[in-house]
């Protein structure tokens, strides 16, 4: 015969004072856990949500990063009149060659300098990105020392505001307006004119081409073609594909997030073990009591196993609910492909909180189980003598 | 019976909750080392002795800028130069790698950098072999160890940063800087594959005297002032430090991790200890009856509780302490964590807060020896 769930639940909640350490304790390792995750997952949801899915970027073969791509000026003017490539209303093909560069910038409060990624864009540049939005000021005039950044940047950067200007090497570029990436890998840009950017930062070579083909069989022809002709050294792929690839900056924060939750659990199994071992102490009368009315010993350690997962369980709820709190809170770090400060949120995702939650019911049971298996052991006729 | 004996069986009698309790303490405390560790990892860039020397001279713009390679004889010229080696980072993958590389590969010149690279010991005639041959290098010995390279060995590379793959000659094998993991090879090689270029990642300038470093690195800023490629030199400890910057928000969540972590520990130190007290409120009240003073027993629960956290430091930190000792690191982060020493100050902190853990977690006992009466507490069942 099982015990009522009723038991192991009133158990939990009229021990409240003993067992609320454990709880909170509990609560931290899923906090931790979840935290640290949802950053990881903050990085991949950034890249994952970049880019069109009809346009092809080409890079140099061998470089896995755009910004350490170089092409020449000489592909340009091969790739462009490709009859794969779409073009607008006014018969101009829909590609733009984009220069990358990276400027060390300080950041504001005088709290050091991070390198900043400035893209040059050609005149299609905007258009085969329409997730950016400009959303004050005005875009930049080509051929002219101007530049918008990204909201969320111009929060981190010294004189990124709307009219300020600001110095990179020799060049003194004007903020002209705030793009916002919605989400995207380019909140982390700065975009402004590409000429002038390859001027400005004597840059012979292109970056990268970004192209719009004119329908999904000529991109996949495109691909193709790119891929065989000798000619270039060059990678085309899918712009969307390309940026689901740019989360290495992802990999040690997950690394860290899983060391620190599996060496706290640890720490957090034992109090777990030790809260349950005393109040199972203090009410061993009354599990001789149960077993002498006639429930067994598998009964006693469900029901016990039961009340450390609980306890557990509200830990990591409570884990979960202050982890959530950080939910679209903006933070930057190095980004380890292009060597510049990228923008993402803290992002708890309801797969992140169930994991949390599974690993507190498993820290729970674990830290439960030998007191429990000690309970349902004890002789009933010494259970009941004790006092 | 003495009172050290006394309170060592006290603390004895449930011996399951005592080794319980330290080993939770001492697995927080080891966690918290770690962390701070890694921290310093990141934060407190390596040094060798070169390094109080040495002077890194990269464009203003930023370092993926390249510099023009006839900056070299004005730099020579600025009175207090000792050396001057270019030093570009090639950033290529090596053969057999996914995504990521764990060493560099820099390009200098091998006779000018000799006078930088002092730290650098490699056998003489490997020396004389690769500055003789252009398309060959020196490897640092951990790299050497890892892949299990050895002289005559050849090591291609997939350029990431500069259009070309380039392939070296393994001609001799460094050891004794701070992070022995570098591939050095000759600028002249690099160029070359470029088709001259005319431009180099960065100087790498030795000062002649350590209180001259601060004047020759403005002297080095003014020369190129206003010139189409300014410059930004600084020594390499700032050089360093610069980057450590650019984690960025990374640090302070670390920081802030601890504090969570420490947090937790004197959560459970807390617990436990009100629990162990608790459970003899009647013997207290004996030992009160029978003469024994409050602050007495204050002594016997501060004992107690002060001895339990520091025995959890010393397994802690102490573990530590002795794991990343023995543990080759850099192999097992695949050369992510070079040093990962716990230093001293580590363990003083450690113990530090074990001891405040101590302290704090007896005084909720201590009030309630204090608050009940010899009758209340004679009366006490739990």
């Amino acid at each position: 015969m099982a015990l009522p769930l009723r038991y192991s639940f009133r158990n939990v909640l009229i021990r409240w004072r003993s067992t609320f350490a454990t709880v909170l304790g509990i609560a931290l390792v899923v906090f931790v856990f979840v935290l640290l995750q949802s950053l990881a997952a903050g990085i991949e949801k950034s890249s994952g949500n970049t880019g069109d899915s009809r346009n092809i970027m080409i890079v140099r073969k061998g470089s896995t990063a755009e910004s350490a791509s170089l092409i020449s000026r000489e592909n340009l003017r091969e790739i462009q009149y490709f009859e794969e490539i779409a073009r607008n209303e006014r018969n101009e093909p829909v590609i733009s060659a984009d220069v990358l560069v990276l400027a060390n910038l300080p950041r504001v409060n005088n709290n050091g300098e991070a390198n900043v990624l400035l893209r040059g864009i050609s005149a299609r540049g905007a258009e085969l990105r329409p997730q950016v939005k400009l959303i004050a000021g005005r875009w930049f005039t080509p051929g002219k020392r101007e530049i918008v950044v990204s909201s969320r940047m111009a929060k981190r950067f010294a004189n990124f505001g709307l009219g300020q200007s600001f110095k990179a090497g020799t060049a003194s570029l004007t903020v002209v307006g705030w793009l916002d990436g919605g989400g995207s890998a380019f909140d982390s840009e700065c975009w402004m004119d590409a000429d002038e950017c390859r001027s400005l930062f004597e840059r012979d070579l292109y970056s990268s081409f970004l192209v719009r083909p004119v329908d999904e069989a000529a991109g996949a022809k495109l691909l193709e073609r790119i891929e065989a002709d000798r000619r270039f050294k060059l990678k085309a792929e899918k712009e969307e594909a390309y940026y689901q690839k740019q989360t290495m900056t992802a990999a040690p924060i997950k690394w860290l997030g899983g060391f620190l939750a599996i060496m706290m659990s640890v720490g957090a199994v034992f109090a777990a073990m030790n809260t349950m071992y005393a109040s199972i102490g203090a009410r061993t009368r009354e599990i001789g009591t149960l077993r002498v009315l006639g429930f067994r010993r598998r009964s006693v350690v469900a029901a016990l196993l039961i009340e450390g997962a609980l306890l557990a369980l509200i830990g990591g709820v409570v884990g979960c609910a202050i982890a959530s709190l950080w939910n679209g809170y903006t933070t930057a770090t190095m980004g380890f492909e292009t060597f510049s400060e990228i923008v993402f949120e803290f992002t708890v995702t309801p797969r992140l909180m169930g994991e949390g939650l599974i690993f507190a019911v498993i820290v729970g049971l674990m830290g439960s189980f030998l007191p429990s298996v000690r309970a349902s052991r004890l002789p009933v006729i010494d259970a009941l003598k004790s006092v | 019976m003495t009172i050290a004996g006394f309170i060592a069986r006290n603390a004895l009698r449930n011996k399951r909750r005592f080794l319980l309790s330290v080993s939770s303490v001492a697995v927080s405390l080891f966690l918290l080392v770690t962390l701070q560790v890694a921290l310093r990892e990141l934060t407190n860039p390596i040094n060798d002795e070169g390094s109080t020397l040495r002077i890194i001279v990269r464009n203003k713009v930023s370092l993926a800028q390249p510099l023009p390679a006839r900056q070299l004889p004005t730099i020579e010229r600025i009175p207090g130069v000792a050396a001057i080696t270019p030093f570009s980072y090639y950033g290529g993958l090596y053969k057999g790698d996914e995504k990521f590389t764990s060493f560099a590969q820099f390009a200098v010149d091998p006779v000018r950098a000799l006078d930088l690279l002092s730290d650098a010991k490699v056998p003489p005639e490997q020396l004389k072999a690769w500055i003789a041959d252009r398309t060959s290098a020196i490897v640092g010995k951990m790299t050497a160890d890892r892949y299990k390279l050895k002289i005559g060995d050849r090591m291609p590379f997939t350029g990431q940063i500069y259009p070309c793959d380039l392939e070296f000659k393994i001609a001799g094998i460094y050891e004794g800087t701070a992070d022995d993991r570098n591939v050095m090879f000759h600028q002249k090689y690099l160029d070359e594959s470029l088709g001259n270029p005319g431009t180099v990642g960065t100087w790498w300038v030795k000062a002649s005297s350590v209180e001259e470093a601060p004047l020759i690195t403005e002297r080095i800023n003014k020369a190129f002032a206003n010139t189409s490629a300014e410059v930004r030199a600084e020594t390499e400890r700032a050089f360093q430090l610069g980057f450590v910057s650019m984690w960025a928000n990374i640090k302070i969540l670390i920081g802030g991790i601890s504090m969570v972590v420490v947090f937790a520990l004197l959560l459970v130190t807390v617990s436990t200890m009100s629990m162990a007290i608790r459970e003899r409120f009647r013997e207290l009240a004996v030992l009160k009856a029978l003469g024994f003073r409050r602050r007495e027993l204050f002594a016997f629960i501060l004992a107690e509780s002060f001895g339990l956290a520091t025995l959890g430091a010393f397994f802690g930190a102490g573990g530590a302490w002795l794991l990343y000792r023995s543990l080759d690191m850099p192999k097992l982060t695949s050369g992510m964590f070079v040093v990962f020493e716990v230093t001293p100050q580590m363990l003083a902190l450690a113990f530090t807060i074990a001891a405040v853990l101590g302290l704090l977690s007896a005084i909720a006992p201590m009030i309630g020896v204090a608050r009940t009466s010899v009758v209340q507490g004679l009366k006490t069942l739990d």
